[in-house]
Parts: structure tokens; sequence; C-alpha cells
């Protein structure tokens, strides 16, 4: 049971922390702004098994509700900055 | 290893080569397929990883809010707003 | 050895199933015809240009920009391995609030999550276990969206032509 659990704890820190590790270098290194959000939009997918992780599941469910929200309202200043 | 372990192995093996497919294409619209696929092996992993009522929330959650995310950015670099036809 | 390999065959099978399941319910609810949002139908076009079908390409904008049967499958898959039939049910009524999310009449989703709750819990009688069929879905959304947009584009068009347009 014991050496299950540190099994499991591996492979989510290892892949998962690749993950957000890859998604925000891609953010710093693309240059348009909707290559940058896709990215971030990695990032998060990366992020949100840690906290699932801990058990911290209300936690998760407002960050994977906040998140998306968040980027609608970057779509619409890239949109006024493009006009 | 029990059949939840080879699951989350899997999906987890599938999100990392979603992601680099993700970093490698030129085309920005043909990106957010290679995202749906990485967002698909998340929430499996969401539940995988611990299996209790509200993580099935939270997979539901986070694949609807990813899909709108993807939804968004799709028509908005489109040129149209979020609209349907 | 034989366990590790027996859960592999379990894993194919299992996504050969929902492979079946969602492309299955994604042509009866004629998810190639046209593009919910302009999005969808973007993504066609930028999967035309290199290569694939149109209807294909629709199909798999529609997959990005809502919530379909695929999805519905593998929440369903998620929630029969959690709480049983009763959770697979709960998943059809967060899919159908997400398609609402989503500005999408839904019917496709909640099917698939439905079809897919009944599946599952049948191929659970028989030995496989729900955790297979979320790597499954995984894998079988991974053919579709994941390895070659041009051919999966190209052989869904190929079977949507099949159904009849």
């Amino acid at each position: 049971m014991q050496e299950d659990w540190t099994a499991v704890n591996d492979i989510v820190v290892t892949v998962f922390g690749a993950l957000v590790l890859a998604g925000a270098l891609l953010t710093v290194v693309e240059r348009d702004p909707y290559r940058k959000l896709i990215s971030l939009g990695i990032m998060i997918g990366g992020a949100i098994p840690f906290i699932v992780d801990r058990g911290l599941l209300d936690v998760a469910i407002a960050v994977a509700l906040i998140a998306p929200l968040s980027t609608l309202f970057i779509l619409m200043v890239c949109r006024k900055g493009e006009q | 290893m029990n059949p939840q372990d080879t699951a989350l192995a899997a999906c987890a093996v599938i999100a990392v080569y979603a992601a680099i497919r993700v970093a490698l294409e030129p085309d920005t619209l043909r990106k957010l397929p290679f995202l749906n696929v990485l967002s698909f092996a998340v929430a499996g992993s969401i539940a995988l990883i611990l299996p209790h009522p509200l993580s099935l929330v939270a997979a539901a959650a986070y694949f609807v809010g990813t899909t709108l995310e993807s939804n968004a950015i799709a028509s908005t670099y489109a040129g149209g707003l979020d609209r349907r036809e | 050895m034989d366990i590790s390999l027996l859960a592999f065959v379990h894993i194919l099978v299992a996504a050969a199933v929902c492979w079946l399941n969602f492309i299955a319910i994604d042509l009866l609810f004629r998810l190639p015809a046209s593009g919910g949002v302009v999005g969808a139908t973007a993504i066609g076009k930028h999967i035309e240009a290199k290569g694939g079908a149109l209807p294909g390409g629709i199909m798999m904008g529609n997959i990005v920009s809502s919530p379909d049967a695929s999805a519905g499958t593998l929440l369903a898959s998620c929630g029969v391995f959690i709480a049983g039939i009763p959770g697979g049910l709960l998943t059809a009524l967060l899919v159908f609030i997400g398609n609402r999310i989503c500005n999408d009449p839904g019917y496709a989703g909640t099917t698939g999550a439905i079809s897919a709750t009944f599946i599952v819990s049948a191929f659970t009688l028989i030995g496989f276990s729900p955790a297979e069929f979320i790597a499954g879905m995984v894998i079988a959304i991974l053919t579709i969206q994941g390895i070659s947009h041009r051919h999966s584009s190209r052989l869904l068009a190929y079977l949507w032509r099949a159904r009849g347009g």
C-alpha cells in the first residue's frame, strides 16, 4: 500500500512537474499573444493535478473554473488592442 | 501494478506527448486539437489520482473550463466574437 | 508479467470500444455537418489547408470547442470508476451543464455519457476495470486528435460519407 502510494506520487510529480515547466518556458518563448495563452493552458493543466494530489479538491474546482475566466478577460483585452 | 496505476501511467505519458506536439506545432489553430488531447489526459488523471466523488466534479469542471478556453481562443483568433454561425 | 500483459490487452480493447462509442454517436448527431461556433469552422479550414478533409476537420473543431460524446465517454468512465452507475449519470448531468456553458444544444454529450455509463458497467461484469476505460478513452482521442490531423480527418470524412452525409 505504502509503495503503491509513492509510485503514484512519483509519476505525478515527474510528469506534471515537467508539464508546468514546459508550459512556463513556452509562455516566455512565444511571441504571439494567442500562442502565449495556449502555453498558459499547458501550465494550468500541469498545476491542477498537484492540487488534487494533496486532496484539496475544492481548491482544484475553483482554480479549474477561474483560470479559463481569466483567459476570457485577457482575450477581450487582446481584441481591444488590435482594433 | 494494479489497473489504476497502469491507467495513470498511460494518461501521464500521453499528456507529455501532447504537450510536446503542442510545442512543436507551427500553426496556432492547429495547436488546439493537441491541447484537447492534453486536457483529456489531465482530466482522466484527476479522477485516477484521488477516487473521491468531488474529484468527479473537479474533472468535469476542468474539462469544461479548458474547452471553453479553447472555444474562446479559436473564435477570437478566427475573427468573430464568440457567437453561433 | 502475465498480469501486466492482460492489463495492456484490456486497455486496447477498452480503447476500441470507446472509439466506436464516441465516433458512432458523434456521427449520429451530425457533428461533421457544420461548425457549431466560428472557431470550429476555422479549425476545420486550417486542417483542410494542410491536406485534410473539411468534414473531418469540422468534426475535430467541434470536439475541441464543445464537450461532445468523447468528453461524455471520458467523464462517464471516471464516474463509473468513482461511484458506479449513479456516478455515470451524475456526469451526464455535468456534461449537459458544460454543453450549455459552451453554447451548444448538448444532446451528443449527454447521450454519449449515458450510453458509455451502461457500456462500462457491462464491461466491469466480465473482469474489466473502469480505470482501463479512462486510459482507453485517452488513447482513443489521441488517435483522432493527436497523431496526424491529415489522416484522421480523411478517415472521419470517409465515415461521414458512408453514413450518408
